[in-house]
This record gives C-alpha cells, sequence and structure tokens, in this order.
C-alpha cells in the first residue's frame, strides 16, 4: 500500500534540487550539443525545470526524475534553437557542412573539449541533431521524426550522412594522434 | 549489403524483423561484410561517451532558485484557494496593470536609452545610454518584451477564478521571463534597466500572492508606479537635452 502511495506522489522540491544537483551537467552538456550555444544550453535547462515542476504530476515514478527532466530539456532545447531558427531541422537534402568556424562554435568545441565536440563540428544542424538524438540520446527514429516534424527516412538519411561523416572525421583524428 | 542497413542493425531501430534476420544471415556467411560491421561498431562505440561540461556555479544557482520561486509561488497559493474568489479581481487586475505598466516604461526605458548621445554629454539615463547595440535589436527587444506581455495578460484574463495552481505557475513564468529581459539588459551593458526589472520582480511575487489585501495591493502598486514615474521623468529630461537648443 506504501508503495502504491510513493509510486503516486509528487515529486518534491527537495528531489527537485538534488537532480539538479547530481546532473546539471548532464542535462547541460545535452543540451549543449543540440544548441551549441551556452545561453540557449542555459535556458533550455531552466525552461525544462520550471516545465518539469509545472507537470510533475505527469511524472511517473517508474522513471528517474533525473532522465524525465533530461528528455524534458533536451525537447527544450530543441524548441529554442528551432525557435531561433525556424527552418533548420527542414533543410534535409542539404549535405553542406557546417564549415563556418565562428569564435563561438569554436568555444563550444573546445567545452565539450573531446573529439566528437570536433567531429560533430563538420556537421549539419540537422545532421548533428539526428545523431545526437539517436546515437547519445537513443531516441527512436519515429520520435526524433515527429519532434522534428519530418519523416523517419529523411531522419534515416541525415544520420546515415551524420555517421558517415563522424567515421570520416576520427580516422582522420585517428591517423593524425598516431 | 550496405552502411545504412549495417547502421540501423547496430542501432537496432528502423528495420523490419525480417530485414534483421536478413543482415544477420549476411553477417554470418559473409566475412568481409562481418569485419564491416566490426568496424562500424567499433568506429560508433568510440563515439559514444561525450565528456560532459561543467556548468557555471551561478548558472547552476539560478536553476535552483528557479525551482525555488516556483515551489514558494505555489505555496503562497495553493493553501488557501477559496480566496482568490474573495479578492481575485483586485489582486489580479492588480497585476495585470503592473505588468503592462512596466511594459509600456520599460519600451519608453529602452527607446529613450538608445537615442545616441552625439556631443558626448550623458544623458539623465546615465550609464544607460550604451544599452543596445544597434536600433534594429533595441527595437526587437522592445518587441519581445511587449510580445511576451500581451501574452501573459491574455492568458491571465483566460484564466478561471479557481485555477490557482495554474495562475501560480503562469505568474512563475512571467517573473522568468522577466528575468530573462533583466538578464539581457545586463548583458548590453544596461544596468539600470537590469535593476529596474529586477526590482518589479518581488512586487509581482507579492502582488501574485492569496493573501495580500486590498490596501496592500494599492501600496503596491503605488510603489510600482511611482518607480515607474521616477524613470519615466528621467527619460523624458534625457529626451529633452537631446532635443535641446540647437
Amino acid at each position: 500500500m506504501v508503495a502504491v502511495i510513493e509510486r503516486g506522489a509528487l515529486p518534491t522540491q527537495t528531489e527537485f534540487h538534488e537532480a539538479i544537483a547530481r546532473r546539471a551537467d548532464r542535462w547541460y552538456s545535452a543540451c549543449l550539443r543540440i544548441t551549441r550555444d551556452r545561453e540557449l544550453a542555459e535556458d533550455a535547462v531552466q525552461d525544462a525545470l520550471l516545465s518539469a515542476w509545472r507537470k510533475r504530476h505527469q511524472y511517473q515514478r517508474d522513471a528517474q526524475l533525473e532522465t524525465w527532466i533530461h528528455r524534458i530539456a533536451v525537447n527544450a532545447a530543441l524548441q529554442l534553437v528551432r525557435r531561433q531558427r525556424p527552418y533548420v531541422f527542414e533543410t534535409l537534402d542539404t549535405d553542406i557542412a557546417d564549415d563556418g568556424e565562428s569564435p563561438q562554435q569554436d568555444l563550444e568545441d573546445s567545452d565539450l573539449g573531446n573529439a566528437l565536440a570536433a567531429a560533430l563540428h563538420h556537421l549539419t544542424d540537422i545532421e548533428r541533431v539526428c545523431f545526437v538524438l539517436k546515437h547519445l540520446e537513443q531516441w527512436r527514429l519515429t520520435e526524433i521524426a515527429d519532434e522534428l516534424g519530418t519523416n523517419v527516412g529523411g531522419v534515416k538519411q541525415a544520420l546515415f550522412r551524420g555517421v558517415k561523416k563522424l567515421r570520416v572525421t576520427m580516422a582522420q583524428l585517428r591517423s593524425k594522434a598516431s | 549489403m550496405n552502411d545504412e542497413l549495417l547502421t540501423l542493425y547496430y542501432y537496432r531501430d528502423g528495420l523490419t524483423e525480417a530485414e534483421r534476420r536478413d543482415v544477420a544471415a549476411a553477417l554470418e556467411s559473409d566475412a568481409a561484410l562481418r569485419a564491416a560491421y566490426e568496424q562500424l561498431c567499433r568506429d560508433l562505440a568510440q563515439l559514444g561517451t561525450p565528456q560532459e561540461v561543467a556548468v557555471k556555479a551561478d548558472v547552476v544557482a539560478r536553476w535552483h532558485d528557479s525551482i525555488e520561486r516556483a515551489a514558494r509561488l505555489e505555496r503562497q497559493r495553493l493553501p488557501s484557494r477559496g480566496r482568490l474568489l474573495h479578492v481575485p479581481s483586485f489582486a489580479w487586475g492588480t497585476v495585470l496593470a503592473a505588468v503592462l505598466i512596466a511594459g509600456i516604461g520599460i519600451g519608453f526605458y529602452v527607446a529613450g536609452t538608445r537615442v545616441p548621445v552625439l556631443d558626448g554629454a550623458s544623458v539623465a539615463t546615465g550609464a544607460d545610454s550604451t544599452l543596445p547595440a544597434s536600433r534594429t535589436s533595441s527595437l526587437a527587444f522592445v518587441r519581445g518584451l511587449k510580445v511576451h506581455l500581451s501574452k501573459s495578460r491574455r492568458e491571465l484574463a483566460g484564466l478561471p477564478d479557481d485555477a490557482a495552481a495554474e495562475r501560480a505557475a503562469l505568474i512563475a513564468q512571467m517573473i522568468e521571463q522577466n528575468r530573462l529581459f533583466e538578464r539581457a539588459a545586463a548583458q548590453n551593458g544596461s544596468r539600470d534597466l537590469a535593476r529596474v526589472l529586477r526590482a518589479f520582480e518581488p512586487i509581482l511575487e507579492r502582488l501574485a500572492a492569496d493573501d495580500v489585501t486590498p490596501r496592500e495591493a494599492e501600496v503596491l502598486q503605488a510603489q510600482l508606479a511611482f518607480e515607474l514615474n521616477v524613470m519615466l521623468t528621467k527619460l523624458g529630461r534625457g529626451e529633452s537635452e537631446q532635443a535641446g537648443p540647437i
């Protein structure tokens, strides 16, 4: 009986604070990989926290609170990117990498601070987001398509292109290192 | 059999059961394909452990604070939900008025501060004469603020009186938006505008509380009106000086 009550109980303010303390870096990193912009990533997490707080009656106790907020944060990051660049996820046919290295991008890359970040830089927005959502966030292809407002075929193509480019870049990085 | 099928096979997504069986059979029987798949697995595994970025302590503190505020607003409203039916029109009307006045005031304020100081003399707004990077960004800022305020007004006006939690959430949202504008102002070097926006926050919070009496709300409203008058007067003076004798 107690278990049932606990399962149905709303997450408390303390639990939210504990989740922030434990997972702030992870949420922020996930959002940063999507937005490639510190402030947008910070805002995404903040929006997610407030949204999660308001909707906490929807939270299911069989999932971890941190995981639930993580998902909301990733959604918030996608929304913020889309709000800033409304057509960013509609250019599925393009195969032009974002090679214009702005100081901001360099900064974010150094923030991410690893080979993956460097490799992700060679992807277009749609390729990067599809790869991040599939490979790192482990979303289903259908979920990605729904979230980006496109079809599964388009997501697959973006993912294939992304993976291909990443493998080439990683191979180059490996050969440089050796 | 190509890399694309192998990629979907790796992710266990996007293939039908029959297609998965075909790929598995091909991998079983074709050593070269198996080697290619193993290489793909190694490459993708290498991409699977991204380094986390440490978020700044002040940002984390802001996140904690936002939860704290949301919870506090909710606590203020939820225990005596019934009171909304007695005080609400006045209190909520006051909140709306305050927010709208603030929006208009800030609009004037920003518009005033972006007037270029051609002779190098500082206008009454002092440090804020350097506010915007460009006229376009200032206008966008003011427009964004006004849109936010209009939206808040519509949403608040459309809520039923007994939706205490929703009201609390909306006020929390308005305060968060206010903080975003405050931060934008601060980042643009407009310390005064940021300060004014900060000053609105506790007043809005208090006005939103359901234990606020009509008398207290009146005092708070007067306080807010006073702050806005001071600001508008300063701006008016600044504009006069700008348009002064030729």
